[in-house]
């Protein structure tokens, strides 16, 4: 019975990963649905990454670099997950420039911060928590424009 | 006989509980099967553990992949399971205690050997189970030499017994067999204590697997949902008394009495 | 402090089920989705594995029988090797996890990428079983985990809108959708009951060589273990509704879910919560390796425990290892460890009545249980969770596919 059960069991797993993955855009909707919710990963690791920052004094090195790390991780993976679907039409290419200007500039700006961290300490923590604060409002208020 | 001999349901009270060895409580094995004489008063005679007694019973891949491992590793000409001749049996409860030194299966031994008393650490490996001293009455040593053998001639087992398809004496199809009642009052064993004696069948009219000890009186159909639940699976049950059976083969048992002159489980 | 000592078995036991790696970052994840409002489910989850749990405890005192012991006696063979079969598969899967979120809080202390940590975090685990006597074990990693309470102080020094919170208790937010909230909740109902914790807490009774005499141990680890585990569970969701709903952040590894106790409580509660977040995955780990020692044994009735020499449980042992190795294979191949356990929880939702079914009758046995069987109340309580556990059997893989896992 139940070494009938486990390659099935398998087989249903795997495709439970795979269909977790993106999947291609089929309207113009869905692409900007889908546009909606990479902004709306990019918020949370901008906010993860701007805590890092904010409580720098409060937190150890260590920990604030894997802070950092997990944040660039979530926003390269999330750039390169939306990055490869295809834009259904014109329209679409639009709506992929903003929140592809959006997202990319959010990884360049953490990924720099962790960089600095990495040496030796964040060199200008207020500029870099306007920066952020402002990165993570237009994010969010993109996520809220396609939902 | 002074006090009424002690009545037992094979499936619920013996298959599948632990045994435990009864000098140093070392868990030994699982009840896998039992084995039985056949005749006019069959009666058990040991218990089967291993790989060999336990593939059967689950029949399938599962089953034929243990069984067929074992007998690849075992190198002997007709290898047989685990052997527990039941004179040995002090206690039946929550588990089966025997007495007597006897040893663990093979792969234990092996495993012991081969693997753990190469891990340093490894405390223990040197009380390795002496071979069974024969320190034990004569007969259960004399019974030793043939432990190893398939099963042995004129035996059969008790598992065999469940779960068959049972006809009336027209053939109509009656009931399923969801377990046998053994009563102590067989011939004696190495002069100790008196075998069990299937005595009967419970036979359940729908094929619904286990009773899990439900069919026992109605101070223990509890908690009651479940309880009224197995036995609604099961529909009407009745108790086939061993005399009433005609014949049973791998496939069938046949009675020779029809359904309604059976008991009923209550005035069991 | 006596007391406390006395009902580790039960704490390390309800920490491996309430605040173990999966369900640390999942009850963070509830916590800034949907704030408080799936509470309810954890109170629901503490009392079912309290039922079963108080169960399996007292059938281990009384008779010496272990869970699967049960499992196998009850269900027979088949139903039991079916039982196996998922619970060994769920063990190794949350095992794996397991080393590799006690790797990842060594991570968060010295800024060294967690596959490094996972060799050596699996060989010491292998080494305490092998080794280390099973009380001094529970004692050391149960007392350890109690590290986890700093999670309480956080949230109190966070300062919390307390009547949000309650507020939230009773109205999920609009945003999310049903059939996603629903999967949450299976989700935590399965990590609060899942089926690892009876073998390990009626196996640990066995080891600790419970009698009759000690049934008010057995029950005031009960009583004790599990709610406190439950408790922290709500606290981690609590941190995380005040800290990261308001920022729509959605934690979804170990150093973010920690971030609330860091802005609270800064560098000391920081050592403190990933002192407690390493004991209490730590103590998963031997709590899922162990258990996959003792399901396999109990089905096939070899001489498994700690309470013998090693050399003396061959099977027992050479089973925990090879977990071991497996599911250190596993967790190198750069697998999240965090996903495993997402999936293996769903999956052992689905395990659960085979194990619990089996537990609930044989309370009611008195071939076993002498007087000491079950109650009216108990009865009510089992029956109830049975068909509980029935629906969420049913739904689980169902929504799973729906929500795909809770996106």
């Amino acid at each position: 019975m139940i070494s009938q059960a486990r390659p099935a069991l398998l087989a249903l797993l795997t495709s439970l990963l795979l269909s977790a993955c993106v999947s291609p855009a089929w309207d113009d909707h869905d692409y900007a649905l889908k546009a909606g919710k990479t902004a709306e990963s990019a918020v949370s690791a901008v906010r993860f990454a701007r805590s890092a920052v904010a409580y720098r004094e409060r937190i150890t090195g260590p920990y604030a670099e894997v802070l950092l790390t997990e944040a660039v991780q979530d926003l390269s993976s999330v750039n390169d997950q939306f990055g490869g679907v295809q834009p259904p039409s014109d329209a679409s290419d639009r709506i992929r420039d903003e929140v592809l200007r959006l997202t990319e500039k959010a990884e360049s700006e953490v990924e720099d911060l962790l960089i600095q961290a990495r040496r030796d300490g964040v060199k200008d923590p207020a500029t870099a928590l306007r920066d952020l604060d402002r990165l993570a409002s237009e994010l969010s208020d993109f996520a809220e424009k396609h939902r | 006989m002074s006090e009424p001999a002690r009545v037992l349901h094979a499936r619920l009270h013996l298959l599948d509980r632990q045994v435990v060895r009864e000098s140093d409580d070392r868990l030994l094995c699982k009840v896998d099967d039992l084995e039985v004489r056949p005749g006019d008063r069959p009666y058990v005679t040991a218990i089967l553990s291993g790989p060999l007694a336990l593939g059967p019973r689950l029949g399938g891949l599962p089953g034929w992949l243990m069984t067929e491992t074992d007998r690849l590793f075992r190198g002997e000409e007709r290898p047989g399971p685990y052997r527990i001749e039941m004179s040995a049996v002090t206690e039946i409860g929550s588990a089966v205690r025997v007495a007597g030194h006897r040893q663990d299966l093979a792969l234990e031994r092996w495993l012991t050997r081969n693997v753990v008393s190469r891990i340093p650490g490894a405390a223990g490996t040197q009380e390795q189970d002496a071979p069974d001293d024969g320190g034990r009455e004569a007969p259960e040593n004399a019974l030793r030499v043939r432990e190893r053998r398939e099963d042995r001639p004129g035996t059969m087992r008790l598992a065999g017994l469940l779960g068959r398809t049972v006809r009336g004496p027209s053939g109509e199809v009656a009931g399923n067999t969801v377990d046998v009642r053994l009563v102590q009052d067989g011939p004696l064993l190495a002069e100790v204590q008196q075998a069990f004696r299937p005595a009967g069948l419970l036979i359940a009219r729908r094929r619904a697997g286990r009773l899990f000890g439900y069919e026992r009186g109605p101070g223990l159909w509890r908690p009651s949902l479940l309880g009224a639940l197995v036995r609604r699976m099961h529909g009407e049950i009745r108790y086939a008394e061993w005399d009433q059976i005609e014949s049973y083969d791998d496939e069938e048992i046949t009675l020779r009495v029809a359904w309604d002159r059976l008991r009923t489980t209550a005035d069991l | 402090m006596k007391r406390l000592v006395g009902v580790t078995l039960g704490i390390l036991t309800a920490f491996g089920g309430f605040v173990d790696i999966g369900d640390l970052v999942a009850n963070a994840v509830v916590g800034s989705r949907f704030g408080m409002s799936l509470a309810w489910v954890v109170v629901v989850g503490i009392i079912g594995i309290c039922v079963f749990a108080e169960m399996s405890g007292r059938i281990a005192a009384v008779s010496q029988r272990p869970v699967f012991d049960l499992v196998r006696e009850r269900m027979g063979p088949r139903a039991g090797l079916v039982n196996l079969g998922a619970s060994f598969f769920i063990n190794v899967l949350t095992l794996a996890a397991e080393i590799g979120g006690a790797a990842l809080a060594l991570e968060l202390v010295t800024g060294l990428n967690y596959l490094l940590w996972v060799p050596p975090v699996a060989l010491v685990a292998w080494l305490v079983m092998w080794r280390v006597k099973f009380d001094t074990m529970e004692r050391v990693f149960g007392l350890a985990g109690l590290a986890l309470v700093v999670f309480l102080v956080a949230l109190w020094q966070l300062g919390p809108d307390w009547g949000a919170l309650t507020t939230q208790l009773v109205r999920p937010p609009q945003d999310e959708g049903v059939p996603t909230y629903l999967y949450y909740a299976i989700a935590l109902l399965g990590g609060a009951m899942t089926p690892y914790e009876v073998f390990f807490f009626s196996s640990g009774g066995v080891e600790e060589k419970w009698t009759r005499k000690d049934l008010v141990t057995a029950r005031a680890n009960v009583f004790v273990g599990f709610p406190l585990g439950g408790v922290l569970s709500l606290t981690i969701a609590a941190c995380a509704a005040t800290v990261f709903m308001p920022v729509a952040a959605e934690p979804d590894s170990l150093g973010q879910m920690v971030l609330p106790v860091a802005e609270g409580l800064g560098r000391i509660g920081l050592g403190v919560v990933i002192l407690g977040v390493f004991a209490a995955t730590f103590g998963a780990t031997l709590e899922t390796a162990l258990s996959s020692g003792y399901s396999l044994s109990q089905y096939f009735g070899w001489q498994w425990g700690k309470y013998v020499a090693p050399g003396r449980a061959a099977r027992f042992h050479v089973t925990v290892l090879a977990s071991v190795i497996v599911a250190t294979a596993l967790i190198l191949t750069t697998i999240d460890p965090i996903k495993v356990t997402e999936y293996s929880l769903v999956f052992s939702a689905a395990a659960l009545p085979l194990t619990y079914l089996p537990v609930l009758m044989i309370a009611n046995d008195p071939d076993y249980m002498g007087e000491k069987v079950n109650g009216r109340f108990s009865n009510l309580l089992g029956s109830f969770y049975m068909v509980l556990l029935l629906v969420v059997a049913l739904a689980a893989i169902p929504l799973m596919l729906a929500t795909k896992a809770g996106q």
